[in-house]
C-alpha cells in the first residue's frame, strides 16, 4: 500500500518558487493498476519519481508498505529500489552491450541470489511477455515493443509489489503501445503486482482501472473504475 | 562476475576509441620500456667497460695519493707493491700493479703540421697487465711494447686520430720524475687501440712499466695495484676484506669510488628519462580520462537506470574503474608486444649511435652500439602502472557522473 499524506515537492529556479507537487494526498491499495494523467508540467512524472524513491520530498509524508520514505537516507533508499520497486522508462534504458537475458537477468544480479535462481526466473518472465527464442538477442536487435518488453520484464522479474511507469508507451505507435498496455495489465491480474503508471495517452487512460488526474501539481480528480 | 562481465563488453561498444585510448598507453609502455631497457643497457655494459678498461674491480693507493689525486702524485706511490699482489694473488684474486702519471706530449711541427703540445695522464702498464685488464682483445694496429721497451707508446684510437699521429709517429714526452725532477723523452707510437670503452679511446696513453720506472726513478714503487675479482663476488664485500689485510696507510677503493662521476651522470640521466616517462603517462592518463568522460556523457541514461533500479554506489564505482583498468590493460598487452618485439632488436642487434659517440663526450662508457638488456621488472612495472593510471584517470570521470541526480538525467531523456 502506498500513503501519500500532504506531499510536496517545490523546485526553486532563482526567485520563482515552482510547486511541482502541492500538498497531495493519495491512498494506493495493493494491486491497483493506476494511471496519472495530466497535461506537462503537471506534476505526473514528480510523483512517481517521489513515489519511486529518487526523489526527496519537502512536505508531508509518503509510506510505502509502512515504510516512511521521508525518513530513509540515500543509501536506504536504494536499497529499497534494490529489493521492492520495478521501474519501466519511456526509452527503456536497455544496455545495449547485454543480450535481453541478461539486461532482465541484471535486476536479480543486484539483489545476489542463487544463480540458478537467476536464470529459472529470467527465462521464465521472458516467456511471460512473449520473448521465448529471443533471449540471446541485443537490444538494437528487438523492435521498439520488444525493447518494452524486455523493460517491463527487468522491471517483474525480482517479483516487486509495485512497479513504476513513466509514459511507458510514449515511443511506441498506438498498436504496439496498446499491446504493451496489455501485457502490464495481465501482469498486473495475474501477479496482483501494484501498477503506476503516467501517461498523456487517452487509450492507455481507458485501461486503467484508477485515473488519477493532476493539475499545477494538485490532484483535480480520482476515478476508479470497473475492472 | 557479471560487473566484470559487464566492463568486459562495455569495452567492445566503441572499439576504435578503445583501440585507440589502448594504443596511445601502448606506445607510453613501449617507450617506458625501451627506454629502460637501453639504459639498463648501458649501464651494464658502461660498468663492464670501466672495470675492464679503466678502473678495475678495485684499487689499492695510498691514502695519501688518494687525497691527492688530482695531481697525480708519484711521491706517495705505493712501495712495496710485488708482497701485496702476492697477498692477493694467493686469496684468488688477480692485481698488478700500474703507474698513473701526468706528461706533456710535444708534437713536432714537421711531423704534424704544426708545432704543439697536448697534456695527457700516461698509464704504464706490465707484461702481466691482461690479468686484470683486457686490452689484449683490443689493438687495433700493429702491437705493444715489449717489456723494458723504453721508447714504446700506445695510443687510444681516438687520440691519435685527434693528434694525427700514426703507428711510426713520434714524440716528445714531458713529465716530473719521482722527487719533483723533470725528465724528457722521445717515444715512438708503436700500436693503437681500439676498445669498447670511448672515453679510453678518447684519452689512453700508455708505455712500459719499466721504461717508465727507470725514466721516473719510481724505484721498483707503483702509483696503485689494480685489482681484478670474479664476478660472483660482491666487489663491496671484496674491498673490506681486502681493506683488513693492509696497512691503513693504504686504501681499497671499488669501482664506484673511482667512476663517481660516472654514477652522478647515470642518476642524472636516470632522473631525465623518468621525467619523460612520466609525462608520457600523464598523456595516456588523460586520454583515458577523455575516454571515459565522453563514455559516461554518452551513458548517463543507462547510468541513471542502474541507479534506479537499485544499483549501489559502490558497484557502479567497481564497474567503471574495471572498465577503465580493462582499457589499461589491454594497452599494457598490446605495449608490452610492441616492447618485446623492439627490444629483442635492441638486444640482439642493438641501436647506433658511434655517430654521436665521436664527437660527443655523453659520459657513457659504451662502444659506438648501445643495446638493451631484458628487464621482467620494467615490464611488470609498465603494465601495473598502466593499469593503475588507467583507473586513476577514470575517477573523475566517474565521479562527476555519479554525482548527477538520477532524477534530472531520466527527465533529460
Amino acid at each position: 500500500m502506498v500513503i501519500l499524506d500532504g506531499v510536496s515537492r517545490i523546485y526553486k529556479h532563482g526567485q520563482n518558487i515552482v510547486r511541482a507537487l502541492d500538498r497531495v494526498s493519495l491512498r494506493i491499495e495493493d494491486g491497483e493498476f493506476l494511471s496519472i494523467a495530466g497535461p506537462s508540467g503537471s506534476g505526473k512524472t514528480t510523483m512517481l519519481n517521489l513515489i519511486g524513491c529518487l526523489d526527496d520530498l519537502d512536505e508531508g509524508e509518503l509510506y510505502i508498505d509502512a515504510h516512511p520514505v521521508g525518513a530513509m537516507s540515500s543509501k536506504e533508499k536504494t536499497a529499497f529500489r534494490r529489493n521492492n520497486l520495478g521501474f519501466i522508462f519511456q526509452s527503456y534504458n536497455l544496455i545495449p552491450v547485454l543480450s535481453a537475458f541478461e539486461n532482465v537477468s541484471f535486476a536479480l544480479e543486484l539483489l545476489r541470489i542463487d544463480h540458478t535462481a537467476i536464470e529459472e526466473q529470467t527465462y521464465s518472465i521472458l516467456a511471460e511477455v512473449g520473448l521465448s527464442g529471443l533471449e540471446g538477442r541485443r537490444p538494437r536487435e528487438l523492435s521498439a515493443g520488444q525493447q518494452q518488453r524486455v523493460a517491463i520484464a527487468r522491471a517483474l522479474v525480482k517479483e516487486p509489489k509495485l512497479v513504476l511507469a513513466d509514459e511507458p508507451t510514449a515511443n511506441l505507435d498506438s498498436k504496439t503501445g496498446e499491446e504493451i498496455i496489455a501485457l502490464m495489465k495481465a501482469m498486473n491480474e495475474r501477479r496482483k503486482t501494484t501498477f503506476i503508471f503516467s501517461t498523456h495517452d487517452a487509450m492507455v487512460m481507458e485501461h486503467a482501472h484508477r485515473l488519477v488526474m493532476l493539475h499545477d501539481g494538485s490532484v483535480v480528480s480520482d476515478e476508479h473504475r470497473r475492472r | 562476475m557479471f560487473i566484470v562481465g559487464l566492463a568486459v563488453k562495455n569495452l567492445s561498444r566503441y572499439t576504435r576509441r578503445t583501440i585507440i585510448t589502448a594504443l596511445a598507453i601502448a606506445v607510453g609502455i613501449t617507450m617506458y620500456i625501451i627506454v629502460d631497457s637501453l639504459l639498463l643497457g648501458v649501464e651494464l655494459e658502461s660498468e663492464r667497460n670501466l672495470k675492464w678498461y679503466e678502473t678495475a674491480y678495485l684499487r689499492i693507493h695510498t691514502t695519501a695519493s688518494w687525497e691527492d689525486r688530482l695531481f697525480l702524485p708519484l711521491d706517495d706511490a705505493i712501495e712495496e707493491p710485488l708482497p701485496i699482489i702476492a697477498m692477493l694473488t694467493q686469496r684468488g684474486y688477480r692485481a698488478v700493479g700500474r703507474t698513473r702519471f701526468g706528461a706533456t706530449l710535444i708534437l713536432n711541427g714537421e711531423e704534424y703540421g704544426e708545432d704543439g703540445y697536448i697534456p695527457v695522464i700516461i698509464t704504464a702498464i706490465g707484461e702481466d697487465d691482461g690479468l686484470v685488464y683486457r686490452f689484449g682483445e683490443s689493438l687495433a694496429k700493429e702491437r705493444f711494447f715489449a717489456p723494458g721497451e723504453m721508447d714504446g707508446l700506445v695510443l687510444g684510437s681516438w687520440l691519435a686520430e685527434d693528434i694525427g699521429a700514426k703507428v711510426g709517429s713520434t714524440m716528445t714526452v714531458s713529465a716530473r720524475g719521482k722527487g719533483g725532477f723533470y725528465e724528457a723523452f722521445d717515444a715512438q707510437v708503436v700500436g693503437l687501440v681500439n676498445c669498447p670503452n670511448p672515453n679510453v679511446n678518447r684519452t689512453l696513453v700508455m708505455m712500459d712499466i719499466q721504461a717508465a720506472d727507470q725514466y721516473l726513478a719510481m724505484e721498483g714503487s707503483v702509483t696503485s695495484i689494480d685489482i681484478r675479482i670474479p664476478d660472483k663476488l660482491d666487489v663491496e664485500a671484496a674491498r673490506k676484506q681486502i681493506q683488513q689485510q693492509l696497512d691503513p696507510s693504504l686504501v681499497v677503493l671499488s669501482w664506484k669510488d673511482l667512476a663517481q662521476d660516472y654514477l652522478a651522470l647515470v642518476s642524472a640521466k636516470q632522473g631525465g628519462s623518468y621525467m619523460i616517462l612520466a609525462l608520457i603517462f600523464i598523456i595516456a592518463a588523460v586520454g583515458i580520462s577523455n575516454t571515459m568522460l565522453m563514455a559516461m556523457y554518452e551513458r548517463s541514461g543507462e547510468i541513471a537506470m542502474m541507479r534506479a533500479i537499485g544499483m549501489g554506489t559502490g558497484p557502479l564505482w567497481a564497474a567503471f574503474l574495471l572498465e577503465a583498468g580493462l582499457i589499461g590493460l589491454l594497452g599494457s598487452v598490446i605495449g608490452s608486444l610492441f616492447a618485446f618485439v623492439a627490444n629483442l632488436y635492441l638486444v640482439e642487434i642493438g641501436a647506433d649511435f658511434s655517430f654521436m659517440l665521436r664527437n660527443v663526450d655523453m659520459g657513457f662508457r659504451i662502444s659506438g652500439v648501445m643495446y638493451g638488456a631484458w628487464s621482467l621488472a620494467s615490464f611488470i612495472i609498465a603494465g601495473i602502472a598502466a593499469v593503475a593510471l588507467s583507473m586513476l584517470g577514470a575517477v573523475l570521470p566517474i565521479r562527476r557522473a555519479l554525482k548527477g541526480s538520477v532524477v534530472r538525467t531520466l527527465g533529460r531523456q
